[in-house]
This record gives structure tokens, C-alpha cells and sequence, in this order.
């Protein structure tokens, strides 16, 4: 009798260890199974400007500026203007009385062509600005946009209202905080 | 004449606590790691085995992995163990992003399980083990007809070959029982943390075979069909 006990105990052990392995193993599969989306909260790929006196000190603009592009179509558009306001960002056509800027970059063409369009009370004054890089893909995940960054190579430009712009950091990514040019305007405009 | 002594007392006490304490330490961290004396061999044979978790995902998703391992049993305490594996995934286009992913590579993981029941012979096992892994893999990448927001220019984007690598090691929790002769079925839950990566130019990757998605959980489990040979 004891023995038999015995011998129904170990079978019934024998059958709930299967049953345990295979909840586990299907707790485990749902693990593997399991995904989250984990995308950048700051998605925005821009190159950040910082007007500056000759003594390098931050210098709110006081003409306004507005800074157009000319699209694959041949059409011209002004570019968003994107600037912070009491900490919150804010997207502008035109800037005035603000020393930092941001404005987007193309995602693959190898010379992005800009016109800085310095306007007064009087008069308006152009620059051309030429900036060359090299664009990278960058992937973070299936489930996140695609999006490239951007290894900044040269920059020229004209001298009507632009003294010298000056390139300080190259690469162009989601950092919003790191500086790429120093945009000195000429003394009297 | 009485003596100053020449550490005081409570020093004294300290110091002979806290050798005993590392005495004691020594003494259990030995009885961990020796063997068992009893009449059964030391060397207990092999044994293969194959994972069903990995196969499950590559039918049910897009990415899964065929794994096998050889294991060395030492008298049912510790188990050597070497695990080898094809992975892949195969995103072939994301209905929100548009991405496609492509990867298929070999990974290998060695290391070593301790049996932690105290009745070491029996038809049960519980395991704590230890890993590191690696493997070396090239990715695809692709989104075509990319438009650029503000240009409007179509571009595409993705890499093709792009070399990368992972390291990583993993602390495994297993089970497993005797279900007839030399057939057992077990299972493991792992907790894997990253150790070294390349991700070549692209940033990140997304399936790294063996690993599992990278970022995202890192947990992971396998359930072993296992053979004694």
C-alpha cells in the first residue's frame, strides 16, 4: 500500500513538473515575444545658429531675418525658422531680437543652397550661403522614421550683411544643444 | 605592573570577526564549487539539444533563431555547455515606417550551469548558469522613395553588407526533468546585458541574431527539447 502511495506520488510529480515546464516555457515565449517601440522623444535633425558680435558675445538680431530655399520643383519657400521662447520652441518665418536659430538641413543633397534675407525699416539685403556635407542614414529601429545626419564639410557665402560665418561643429545630428556656426553680421547693418 | 595592550580590545574583536566572517565565506564559496563524494562517476556523458522558443518566433514573427547545444554533465552538478545558432530576420516592409531589415548569421554561446537541488542524481533538475556570447553579422537596410520634407527631393536610404558585432553574456535560470530514458524537457529564462557592439555607421541595429531585438526587453527564454547521448 505504501509503496503504490509511494509510486502515485512520483508520477503525479512527473506530470505537474510537465505542466510546469510548459506554462514556463510558454511565459517565456510570450517574454521574447513582447516588443516595445523606443523611439527619440527629440526626432529633429537641425543645424543650429548663434549670431554673434565681433567680441563673441551673444547678439540679439535686431533687422529681421528670414531665410528662403529653392525646392526640387524650382519653387521658392521660406524655411521654417525654429528659435526658443520662454523654453518652449517656437517656428518663425521671420526672426527678430533673438541671437540662436535653427533651420533644417536636406536630407541628401550634397550642397544645400540658403538666402538670408536681412530686411529693416529701409532696405532688404541677401546672402547666399553654400553648405556642403556628407549625409549619413541613421536607423534606430524598424518602428522609428528613417532619418539621416550629417557630417558638415565647408561653407561659403556672400558679404552684403554676413561678415563671416564660421563653422564650429560638423557633425549634424539630434543634439539640439551643440552650436555648428557662428554667424558674425557686418558692423552698421 | 599591568600591560597596556597593544591593539585595543574592541579592534582586537573586530579583527577576528571579520576573519571568521571570511572564513566562513571561503569555507561556503569551497563547498559551492566542490563536487559531491559519493559512488556515482564524475564524468556522466553528454547531451544535445534544441530549442523550440526559437523556432516558435520565426514561424509566429519575422525573426527568430535554430539553436542547438552540446553539454557536458559532471556528475549531475555542473554542466559545461556550448550553444550554437543561426538567426535571422527578415522585415520585409514595415507598414508605418516602410523599412525593410534583413540579417542571418551564426552566434555561438559558451558557459557553464551548476545544478542547485541538493538531491543532484534525480530525474529533476534546477539550474543557475552563466554565458557569453557572440556574433558577427551583416545587415541590410532599406527605405526607398524617402521624400524630403522641406526639398521634396526622393532619396533613398539604407546601407547594404553593413558590418556589425555583438558581445554579450547572459545569467540563465533553467529547469528541466527526465520524461522517458534519455529524453528530458527543460527550460531557461535569461537575463542578458550587452557587453561590447559595433553597429557599424547606421547607429543602431534592430534584430542581433541571438540576442533578440536590441533595446528592447532583456529577458529572454528557451524551452529544450534534450537529449542524453
Amino acid at each position: 500500500m505504501d509503496k503504490r502511495f509511494r509510486q502515485g506520488i512520483l508520477t503525479m510529480n512527473r506530470w505537474l513538473c510537465v505542466v510546469l515546464i510548459l506554462f514556463t516555457s510558454l511565459v517565456s515565449l510570450v517574454i521574447s515575444s513582447c516588443s516595445s517601440i523606443d523611439c527619440p522623444v527629440e526626432n529633429t535633425v537641425s543645424v543650429q545658429y548663434e549670431i554673434r558680435d565681433k567680441a563673441g558675445n551673444a547678439l540679439p538680431i535686431t533687422d529681421s531675418l528670414s531665410v528662403v530655399t529653392t525646392r526640387a520643383d524650382g519653387q521658392n519657400i521660406v524655411l521654417d525658422i525654429t528659435t526658443l521662447n520662454n523654453g518652449q520652441k517656437v517656428l518663425l518665418n521671420r526672426l527678430i531680437d533673438k541671437s540662436s536659430f535653427s533651420l533644417p538641413i536636406s536630407y541628401s543633397h550634397p550642397e544645400d543652397v540658403l538666402f538670408f534675407c536681412f530686411k529693416d525699416s529701409v532696405k532688404t539685403l541677401v546672402d547666399t550661403v553654400w553648405i556642403k556635407k556628407d549625409d549619413i542614414p541613421h536607423f534606430e529601429s524598424v518602428d522609428c522614421s528613417a532619418a539621416f545626419f550629417h557630417e558638415l564639410t565647408s561653407v561659403r557665402h556672400t558679404h552684403n550683411a554676413i561678415d563671416s560665418l564660421v563653422l564650429i561643429n560638423t557633425s549634424v545630428t539630434y543634439d539640439v544643444q551643440t552650436v555648428h556656426f557662428y554667424l558674425y553680421p557686418k558692423t552698421g547693418n | 605592573m599591568m600591560y597596556k595592550p597593544f591593539i585595543s580590545i574592541s579592534i582586537r574583536k573586530l579583527a577576528i570577526s571579520l576573519l571568521l566572517l571570511v572564513s566562513a565565506s571561503a569555507s561556503a564559496q569551497l563547498k559551492f564549487f566542490s563536487i559531491q563524494k559519493d559512488s556515482i562517476p564524475f564524468f556522466r556523458g553528454f547531451a544535445v539539444s534544441f530549442d523550440l522558443v526559437g523556432l516558435a518566433m520565426m514561424e509566429l514573427s519575422d525573426y527568430g533563431q535554430y539553436e542547438g547545444a552540446l553539454r557536458i554533465n559532471l556528475h549531475d552538478e555542473w554542466f559545461p555547455i556550448a550553444e550554437l545558432g543561426y538567426g535571422k530576420a527578415n522585415h520585409s516592409d514595415d507598414p508605418v515606417t516602410h523599412i525593410r531589415y534583413e540579417t542571418a548569421a551564426p552566434y555561438f554561446r559558451i558557459g557553464i550551469d551548476k545544478n542547485l537541488l541538493k538531491q543532484k542524481h534525480g530525474p529533476y533538475r534546477l539550474y543557475a548558469g552563466l554565458r557569453y556570447a557572440f556574433t558577427s553579422y551583416k545587415v541590410d537596410l532599406a527605405r526607398d522613395n524617402l521624400t524630403d520634407p522641406v526639398w521634396k527631393w526622393e532619396t533613398g536610404f539604407g546601407v547594404k553588407d553593413e558590418q556589425c558585432n555583438y558581445h554579450w553574456i547572459e545569467i540563465a535560470l533553467g529547469a528541466d526533468a527526465t520524461i522517458w530514458g534519455p529524453l528530458h524537457l527543460g527550460w531557461s529564462l535569461r537575463y542578458k546585458r550587452r557587453i561590447a557592439h559595433n553597429d557599424g555607421v547606421i547607429g543602431r541595429t534592430w534584430y542581433v541574431p541571438g540576442y533578440g531585438v536590441d533595446g528592447d526587453t532583456r529577458l529572454g527564454g528557451t524551452f529544450n527539447v534534450i537529449i542524453d547521448i
